[in-house]
């Protein structure tokens, strides 16, 4: 489908899109974690776009991180080093997890953006938290309005917020196209729209997703059956984890990924009077990361999705050294487990490295749900 | 190595003491609760719970070489062997293993932690929380971007958090909260603080009275009790006896030649590594460990000056606290090489050391060494290497006199 051939070159093409619109005079802004509201830079008329790793080797970022780092963070910073993204006129950065507060002071010293901004993002979710999280979205607000020379009116942030909302309605109705068996679309396709969303302007993304909900149903090669599978875990910025699983018999058609389900599920409320409030509590309301206290509703996300997606099994992709979602993985296997789902727990690393054991037992997961059918 | 009076027997006399009063109160019905680092635990104080501190068990669990089997007790319950050693241990010990030293942590009535030190330390509490079944406070602290922001809405959410703990507190025991017992804490808390930095000020006489080895044991006081009379007391004699040292010219070693800072954690299974570096000449003056549980408190506001005292830290901050601490520990304290171990299981600890390493040489011509260390799993120890770098390092050290 030609519609799906476009999601993956915007995905393929990322750097150029960027500096497409950047060719317009109009700021470019990287981000890196989804508690970064992107509605307020895109009020200022600035592109945001998230910061990805880049597949292979991480030479460069070698240098500076340990070994005992997360590999996503790696990349990402190995990325930046070899100017992937010396187009960017500001980066975002967040305090959330260990290993991106830690990214801050690398970047900070090794990368030379002229605008830097840490969102200091709370780990809880309470009014308290709320308060505070909108006097820390002011600060940013005003640091953009005087980095960039753009206003930021409540009125341009509510349209930001109309715009944003519109993609993530989308993005939904895309995902409920998994529900029916075999799927409209694979877990690869899914992802790849969901990280284009990332890295397109908005407008233009939402037109392309109404296009694809227009022509799936005629769709002329639907994915096959499989067994359906839910995947949990952070960050998944690159297809082939996916395309390994739909490979050997597998086919995901519900997730909890930053990179899927969890930066586009919750809107914002646009009947808060005060808009920069209401951005403020739909980020920190949002399905949580493990970096938060809210681990339980997290758990009662997966299990939602696990029935409204009717799977039947789910896979734990645990990236080495992301710690919240270490100690949070026995926890969601133990409830996944407990209402009757296998589950199969795996730590892997951004650049692949013992793939082939990966897919020998994912394999053996997918073989085993099928004996038991 | 000249070791010191005050210390002698001091596991015996002190850290062995607070888990027997620990499990007496537990037994007698007086409430417990675990405490994570950088929890304001003057506030627990104020209201008669017995603190009990999982990473100081941990680091007892370490030093009496039994960490890694319940380590591994964690990792059978399916958490990865690449988290915190801390939290493994502690977990494992949780998980029906036997022959814990000192017959385990009594269970908690109540568990409160923050989020001022790592995710590591609240997400392993949550675990903790969820699994012994107990309530579980969270401090959710800013982080601290050494900046002028402490003065605004940080303190303030500090402040309003430690209200909803005064009611938590009040829940959990069925007492009443008293301000004036907590200005009381307070003040002695404010009196430890001040002679533990009085005696790392002593410290800076060459050669040094005391190394790291006693004050990574002394600093018990100062992190897990701080408001209490026995903490002034010993403190107190502690400091008399390194001024006498000071005064007599008596060192940790008769060569001191180099004098090293010591960033953050030790291993703690293996305190003898001190002794070693002594025995290359080198003594530790100064370590980041023993500053970032100090401050000062203004009793006049007694929430505020807790939120004054535990925000900023350099585990949950920005690179440039920690430098700043590190630099002015390094020039104040006469040294000539900084030590940056690294933490298998952490992240703060670990990333971003070579900016550190940087910024400490640029600023002040001092060299860093790098080394790859655990806290308490020593199968991520690899003492040969370690070795063979610390004496290169030393090496460098000796063309620099």
């Amino acid at each position: 489908m030609r519609v799906l051939e476009q999601f993956r070159t915007l995905l393929s093409t990322r750097h150029e899109v960027a500096r497409n619109w950047k060719s317009r005079n109009k700021p470019v802004v990287g981000w890196t974690c989804t508690y970064t509201p992107e509605e307020i830079l895109h009020a200022a008329d600035i592109m945001p776009v998230r910061i990805l790793g880049s597949s292979g080797s991480t030479r460069l970022a070698d240098a500076y991180c340990p070994d005992n780092m997360c590999s996503f963070c790696q990349s990402c910073f190995d990325t930046t080093l070899k100017g992937d993204y010396d187009y960017l006129d500001g980066y975002v950065a967040s305090n959330s997890c260990d290993n991106r507060g830690k990214m801050y002071d690398l970047w900070k010293h090794h990368a030379k953006h002229s605008y830097i901004h840490l969102i200091n993002t709370p780990h809880t979710n309470t009014e308290r938290a709320h308060g505070f999280f909108y006097d820390e979205l002011v600060r940013f607000k005003e640091s953009l309005e005087k980095a960039f020379g753009t206003p930021i009116s409540d009125q341009s942030l509510r349209k930001a917020i109309k715009v944003y909302n519109d993609n993530r309605t989308l993005l939904k109705k895309v995902y409920d196209l998994r529900r029916e068996d075999p799927p409209l679309i694979s877990g690869v396709e899914a992802l790849q729209i969901v990280l284009s969303s990332m890295l397109t302007p908005k407008d233009e993304h939402s037109k392309l997703l109404s296009r694809l909900l227009r022509e799936v149903p005629s769709r002329s090669n639907p994915p096959k059956s499989g067994v359906r599978l839910l995947v949990s875990g952070s960050v998944i910025d690159d297809a082939e984890l996916l395309r390994i699983v739909e490979a050997v018999g597998g086919r995901v058609v519900a997730d909890d990924l930053c990179t899927g389900s969890r930066y586009f599920w919750d809107l914002v409320d646009s009947d808060v009077e005060s808009p920069l409030l209401a951005i403020a509590r739909r980020y920190l309301d949002k399905v949580p990361c493990p970096f938060t206290y809210q681990s339980e509703d997290r758990f009662r996300h997966v299990m939602d999705m696990a029935k409204r997606y009717d799977v039947e099994g789910a896979i734990i992709f645990v990236l080495k050294f992301c710690d919240t979602h270490m100690f949070d993985a026995p926890l969601l296997k133990e409830e996944l487990e407990s209402s009757g789902l296998p589950v199969l727990y795996l730590e892997w690393e951004h650049a692949m490295t013992g793939i082939a054991q990966l897919r020998t037992r994912i394999e053996a997961f997918i073989e085993m749900i099928r004996g038991v059918r | 190595m000249r070791r010191l009076q005050t210390t002698r027997g001091f596991y015996r006399n002190y850290i062995k003491n607070s888990y027997e009063d620990a499990h007496r109160a537990s037994k007698e019905g007086r409430p417990v609760a675990w405490v994570a680092s950088t929890f304001p635990v003057e506030m627990l104080q104020a209201i008669d719970v017995v603190p009990v501190w999982p990473e100081n068990y941990a680091s007892v669990c370490a030093a009496r070489q039994v960490s890694v089997r319940l380590c591994e007790a964690a990792e059978r319950e399916g958490f990865s062997r690449d988290l915190c050693s801390y939290a493994r241990c502690v977990l494992g010990s949780i998980f029906g293993e036997k022959d814990l030293p000192e017959g385990g942590m009594p269970k908690p009535d109540f568990l409160v932690a923050s989020t001022g030190a790592c995710d590591t330390h609240f997400k392993w509490f949550q675990v903790a929380s969820r699994r012994l079944k107990r309530p579980l406070f969270l401090l959710d602290i800013p982080y601290d971007t050494a900046g002028s922001e402490l003065e605004g809405h940080q303190v303030g959410h500090y402040v309003a958090q430690l209200e909803g703990l005064v009611s938590f507190l009040e829940e959990q025991t069925g007492r009443k909260f008293d301000m004036n017992r907590l200005k009381a804490v307070e003040r002695l808390s404010d009196r430890t603080s001040k002679l533990w930095l009085e005696i790392q000020d002593c410290r800076k006489a060459i050669p040094t009275p005391m190394g790291a080895r006693d004050a990574f044991s002394a600093v018990f006081f100062m992190l897990c009790v701080p408001g209490t009379e026995m903490a002034v007391e010993f403190y107190r004699r502690l400091r008399d006896e390194l001024k006498e040292r000071v005064g007599n010219k008596i060192g940790v070693i008769e060569d001191e030649r180099y004098r090293l800072v010591w960033d953050n954690l030790p291993m703690w299974f293996n305190l003898r590594f001190f002794d070693y570096l002594n025995s290359l000449s080198a003594v530790v003056v100064a370590e980041t460990f023993s500053h970032v549980w100090t401050g000062n408190l203004d009793i006049s506001k007694p929430l505020e000056s807790l939120a004054r005292k535990y925000l900023p830290n350099f585990a949950n901050a920005v690179a440039e606290r920690r430098i700043d601490l590190l630099l002015r520990l390094a020039k104040d304290w006469s040294v000539d090489g900084v030590v940056l171990p690294t933490n298998w299981g952490c992240r703060m600890m670990s990333i971003g050391m070579t900016v550190i390493k940087e910024v400490v040489y640029e600023k002040l011509g001092v060299p860093s060494l790098i080394i790859d260390v655990d806290s308490s799993d020593w199968r991520n120890y690899n003492e040969a290497h370690v070795k063979t770098q610390v004496e290169a390092f030393i090496e460098i050290l000796s063309k620099r006199d």
